[in-house]
C-alpha cells in the first residue's frame, strides 16, 4: 500500500485494482443500451415546465415498514409550487388505470408521456381536477400538467408502473 | 476514455442549456459510477440498467437545481443509490442476482476470449468473486471506470470516508493472500 490517506483516484493505482478494472470493463460493462438512453435524456426535458417532485410513493411507505401491501393498488403524490398532484394507480385487467386529482382543482390538460420521447394520450382534467388513463403494464412515465394561463405547465418526475 | 477538461458545474451549466456535448461529457465522465452502484448492489444487469437510467432522468429533472455542481458525481452515486435501494424494496423485476452468480460473467464469449484464455485474468476473478460481500462491493465501486473519489465511493455506498481506505487495504491483501494470485506477479 502506497498511501497511508488515498482520497483520491491518484492514490487508487494499486496494479491489483487496475487489474480488476480492465477485468470488470470486459465482464461487466456499461450497456450500450443504458449510455444511449442517459445521452437521448438530455431531450425529455421541458424547460418550459416545473418539476413536480414524488413526495409519497405507498408502493415504498408500504415495503419499508414491512405492512403487507395491496398489490393491486398504489397512491402516490407529486408536489409542484403552487400544485398538489395525487395519482391512484390500480391493476385492471391487462392495464394500469390511473385515476388523478389536482389540487387545488382545476381544469388542465393532462399529457402521460413514456421516456421513449412518445405522448400515451393527453386527457382533460374536469373542474374538480380528476382525470383518468389507462396504460400498459411496466412502463416508465411521466404527467405533463398543462392548466390555464399564467399557470406554468408541470411535470412530474418519472414513475414506473 | 479522456476526461475532459470541463469542471462539472460548466458542464452542467451548458447542459442546462441544452448542450448536448456537454451533457454527453457528463456521461462519459460518469455513467462508469452509476452504473457500478447499482451492480455493487448485487441487482442483475436489467435492474441496474433501469436503475441507470432512472438515475440519468433525475439530472436531468435537476439540471438546474444541483446544489454543489462540483459534486455531480457524489450526488450521482447518491441518486445511484437510492434508486438500488428501491428498486430492492420494490422487489425488483427479478430478485436480487444470487451470491453465486452475482459477478460471474453474463456473457459467454467475452470470458472465453479473455478470460479463460489468459489463466492468471480467470484466476484474479475468481478469486474476487470468492471474497466477502463488503469486499465485493467496495471494490466493485472503486473498479468503476472512471476511478471515482473516495467522497463519490462513499456517497455510493452510503459509507463513511474515512472507513474506505482501510477497508479498501483490507480487501484487496485478503485478493492478494488468495491462493493463486500471489504467485501473479500483482
Amino acid at each position: 500500500m502506497t498511501n497511508d490517506h488515498p482520497t483520491n483516484s491518484e492514490s487508487q493505482d494499486d496494479p491489483l485494482l487496475a487489474d480488476l478494472r480492465r477485468l470488470a470493463g470486459v465482464v461487466d460493462p456499461v450497456p450500450d443500451q443504458v449510455t444511449a438512453y442517459a445521452r437521448a435524456a438530455l431531450g425529455w426535458r421541458r424547460i418550459d415546465a416545473e418539476l413536480a417532485e414524488l413526495l409519497v410513493d405507498s408502493q415504498l411507505e408500504a415495503a419499508s415498514t414491512t405492512r403487507s401491501v395491496s398489490e393491486s393498488e398504489r397512491t402516490l403524490t407529486f408536489r409542484a409550487t403552487d400544485l398538489d398532484i395525487d395519482v391512484e394507480l390500480s391493476l385492471g385487467d391487462d392495464e394500469i388505470v390511473l385515476l388523478g386529482q389536482l389540487a387545488p382543482a382545476c381544469t388542465a390538460a393532462v399529457d402521460a408521456q413514456r421516456d421513449d420521447g412518445s405522448t400515451v394520450a393527453t386527457v382533460a382534467a374536469d373542474e374538480l381536477g380528476r382525470f383518468r388513463f389507462s396504460l400498459e403494464r411496466g412502463v416508465r412515465i411521466r404527467l405533463v400538467v398543462r392548466r390555464e394561463p399564467p399557470a406554468t405547465p408541470v411535470e412530474t418526475s418519472w414513475i414506473d408502473v | 476514455m479522456s476526461s475532459p477538461a470541463a469542471s462539472p458545474s460548466e458542464l452542467l451549466k451548458k447542459a442546462a442549456a441544452g448542450d448536448q456535448f456537454a451533457w454527453n461529457a457528463i456521461v462519459d465522465r460518469y455513467s462508469g459510477l452509476v452504473w457500478a452502484t447499482a451492480r455493487a448492489y448485487r441487482l442483475s444487469r436489467d435492474d441496474a440498467a433501469d436503475v441507470a437510467q432512472t438515475t440519468w432522468l433525475r439530472l436531468v429533472e435537476h439540471l438546474d437545481r444541483i446544489r454543489d455542481p462540483e459534486r455531480l458525481g457524489a450526488w450521482l452515486a447518491t441518486t445511484a443509490r437510492h434508486e438500488s435501494l428501491r428498486m430492492i424494496r420494490r422487489g425488483g423485476r427479478e430478485q436480487p442476482t444470487d451470491e453465486a452468480d452475482l459477478f460471474e460473467v453474463p456473457d459467454g464469449d467475452a470470458v472465453d476470449r479473455l478470460l479463460l484464455d489468459q489463466e492468471r485474468d480467470g484466476k484474479l476473478w475468481r478469486a474476487f468473486a470468492a471474497l466477502s460481500d463488503r469486499c465485493k462491493t467496495l471494490l466493485r465501486i472503486l473498479m468503476a471506470d472512471e476511478p471515482p473519489s473516495y467522497e463519490e465511493i462513499g456517497a455510493a455506498l452510503g459509507m463513511p470516508v474515512g472507513a474506505i481506505g482501510p477497508t479498501r487495504m483490507r480487501c484487496l491483501d485478503r485478493l492478494r493472500r488468495t491462493a493463486g494470485v500471489a504467485e501473479l506477479g500483482a
